[in-house]
């Protein structure tokens, strides 16, 4: 009984369906009509055909190997003009005691009071301005000084993680980590990626620079999910020829290169 | 959950792990600028008497080849502290790191001249990496001249792009060819890339165009007229007087070295259309590789994969650049409209310079200048604007500067400019300077 009413009842739906189905091919066969016949607009060769060429890619200079003008810093603040305010001179460093030191009673009252010349300098010098957290200090406030040579030990936020024995690399050679950086970025084609694609997760590419710079074993670590993203982020490495040699008094014969792209239109 | 408390514990596996193998995790999207250098004048090191005119070239000339490179921030000399910085020991990083001039690299050394020998000792360090700050150190020795101070500086300034620019050689010690009628002849001058030490290379006293130098420097051929019509000549630089090439007959023009250096393209109008030819660079082996009606001239090889070629054909009617295989299969057009002439390959293989007048006619109000176009995605970007007649676009062996001709000075003069057509500065200025050709390295 049961299963009878369930055959039925897959019939039923089945023809339902075709219906749906016929509706809709029709409609795609029309506007495919109305697209190609009704309106011949400008869908000829695209490049070439007169009049098509205003729309032309200004991003083409950044992807010429010059450096690119900064696209996006992690800073929010970071822009061109310096801030408004001065930085604040150094505090005088506190003599620090050593945690074990034992105080001797007699001489704790004999202790030199602190040297005239600083006194005198903090009488001459003006009332301090009390600085707002989101102020810019004076001379900061490009992208300029962010951390170059200092990293984040996660890899969070662009900054540079390491991981393995011998890992300082980062540290001691920041210089060419930077050029790493700077040269997959500049090789990065962004109109390799499917136009329909808006914004997309994060892709991680790994591979090797060997000693004489060329980089090796390309791999798509995490894909993001878009084909086209991921093989564009590829062949960004692949398209390099050399970074430039290791630093010559690095021991090792290769320094492996997490590399990740985020992709916004 | 599984998967995420094994991704915490994967790095201390690795960390524990005794591979010697070291990880850098970077991205895309961490604001790309260029690095912040610092260049103090170098110190005297002696009491030698030539040290001071030796420094101004040397400081000169480093300064402006640093400059010139495109990938640096000169900080300006006015923001440095006090104090000279001669030797490592000089260096105070705090004061070189913080503003007001922030910054990240600090080149300096001292030049010390003794009888007739110079000793120049130059230093990059990173100024934000104190524990490890050297990036370069070197030495050099020659002679006590201007001449030498000023190759020196290109060295050194060559080494430091090399290093900063990512495994790109520098361009400090390239050399360009043109033609000029200073001699009131039209024959080949050479000169660095700064526009020093300008010289003529040939004394044909007749009219010598598009010198071409070969990849490895050590030949130019270029199309002169002789008693026999136009053809291509060779010179050869070891020798300095010109080496035997055949002459094919005909008009033949505008030759262009293989990347490999192992044949040469040209055109040639000895079937009677001017038409493409491609020939061994010992004149051997003579092949035709276009037939359309037309002229076709100016071919250029793909300087990366030295398989294709970009040349001009007018089978249209008006000049435009077409690309095709070495063996001519695979015509594809590439400008659309106007007056397009001069294509020349980018050393990475990736983009075309062309000279162009994108209107052209009775009545159009026609610029000619330089385009850069991708050949993959057929975008192009215009680098000149509104100045003169811009013509023979050549890349700079860095792919990051380009030559080119322009009258936009009142007669046509050799300018240069970067990549993205910043920068723009004239390089000669006696007689007319024309059709530059930058050397392979």
């Amino acid at each position: 009984m049961a299963a009878n009413a369930e055959i039925f009842f897959e019939h039923d739906r089945w023809g339902r369906n075709l219906t749906w189905s016929l509706v809709l091919h029709l409609a795609v066969a029309g506007f495919i009509l109305l697209y190609a016949v009704i309106i011949p607009g400008s869908h000829g060769e695209g490049w070439g055909a007169g009049g098509g060429g205003d729309a032309m890619g200004v991003t083409l200079v950044s992807n010429i190997p010059l450096p690119s003008t900064p696209t996006q810093t992690q800073n929010v603040l970071a822009n061109d003009s310096k801030g408004i305010t001065q930085s604040l001179p150094k505090p005088e460093p506190v003599e620090e005691k050593l945690p074990d030191a034992i105080p001797i009673p007699d001489k704790i009252s004999k202790t030199k009071p602190p040297p005239k010349t600083s006194a005198t300098k903090a009488k001459t010098k003006p009332e301090p301005v009390e600085e707002a957290d989101n102020e810019v200090p004076f001379g900061q406030g490009g992208p300029v000084s962010g951390p170059y040579g200092t990293f984040n030990a996660n890899g969070a936020k662009g900054g540079f993680g390491f991981t393995g024995g011998g890992g300082d690399f980062g540290s001691r050679y920041a210089w060419y980590v930077k050029v790493v950086q700077q040269k997959v970025s500049e090789n990065w084609l962004k109109y390799e990626v499917d136009p329909r694609i808006g914004s997309a997760q994060r892709v991680y590419v790994t591979f090797d620079v060997m000693r004489d710079g060329h980089p090796a074993n390309v791999q798509v670590e995490q894909s993001s999910g878009v084909p086209s993203l991921d093989q564009s982020a590829t062949r960004a490495i692949q398209r390099i020829d050399t970074f430039g040699p290791l630093p010559s008094d690095y021991a090792a014969n290769k320094v492996s290169v997490e590399f990740w792209f985020d992709y916004k239109r | 959950m599984m998967m995420r408390f094994l991704k915490l514990l994967l790095p201390l596996i690795l960390v524990t792990s005794a591979f010697a193998q070291d990880w850098i995790k970077t991205g895309t999207g961490l604001g790309v600028e260029k690095v912040r250098l610092a260049v103090p004048d170098f110190n005297p090191a002696g009491q030698d008497p030539k040290n001071a005119e030796l420094l101004k070239v040397f400081n000169e000339t480093l300064w402006n080849d640093l400059d010139n490179a495109g990938i640096f921030d000169m900080v300006s000399k006015s923001f440095y502290p006090l104090g000279q910085v001669g030797t490592p020991a000089d260096v105070k990083f705090e004061s070189w790191s913080s503003a007001p001039p922030s910054a990240a690299m600090l080149a300096f050394g001292n030049l010390g001249a003794s009888g007739n020998g110079m000793t120049v000792q130059g230093w990059l360090y990173d100024v934000k990496n104190v524990t490890s700050p050297q990036v370069l150190g070197k030495q050099y020795q020659d002679a006590a001249t201007s001449d030498a101070a000023r190759l020196t500086a290109h060295k050194f300034a060559d080494e430091i792009i090399f290093r900063l620019g990512g495994g790109i050689a520098g361009i400090a010690e390239s050399k360009i060819y043109f033609v000029s009628t200073r001699s009131g002849h039209k024959e080949v001058w050479a000169m660095d890339y700064d526009g020093a030490n300008q010289h003529t290379v040939t004394h044909l006293n007749s009219i010598s165009l598009s010198p071409r130098v070969s990849p490895d420097g050590s030949r130019i051929a270029f199309s002169s007229m002789t008693k026999g019509g136009w053809e291509i000549l060779m010179y050869s630089l070891d020798l300095n007087r010109l080496v035997s090439f055949p002459r094919f007959g005909g008009t033949n023009l505008s030759p262009a070295w293989s990347s490999d250096g192992t044949k040469l393209a040209f055109s040639s109008s000895r079937s009677g259309d001017s038409e493409i030819y491609v020939v061994d660079s010992s004149g051997a082996n003579l092949k035709r590789i276009t037939s359309f009606k037309g002229p076709d001239v100016s071919p250029a090889w793909n300087r990366k994969t030295g398989a294709q070629i970009a040349w001009v054909s007018g089978r249209t009617g008006l000049p435009q650049v077409y690309t095709m295989e070495g063996d001519g299969t695979n015509v594809q057009r590439l400008t659309d409209q106007g007056y397009a002439v001069s294509p020349a390959w980018s050393p990475n293989g990736q983009f075309l310079v062309v000279s162009w007048m994108r209107k052209y006619g009775p009545g159009a109000p026609g610029a000619q200048d330089i385009y850069i176009m991708d050949i993959a995605s057929k975008q192009w970007v215009q680098l000149t604007h509104d100045g003169g007649r811009n013509d023979f676009p050549y890349w700079s062996p860095d792919g990051r500067h380009i030559i080119f001709q322009s009258s936009r000075a009142g007669s046509l003069q050799i300018w240069t400019m970067l990549a993205d057509g910043t920068n723009q500065k004239q390089l000669t200025f006696a007689g007319s300077n024309t059709q530059p050709n930058w050397s392979w390295k």
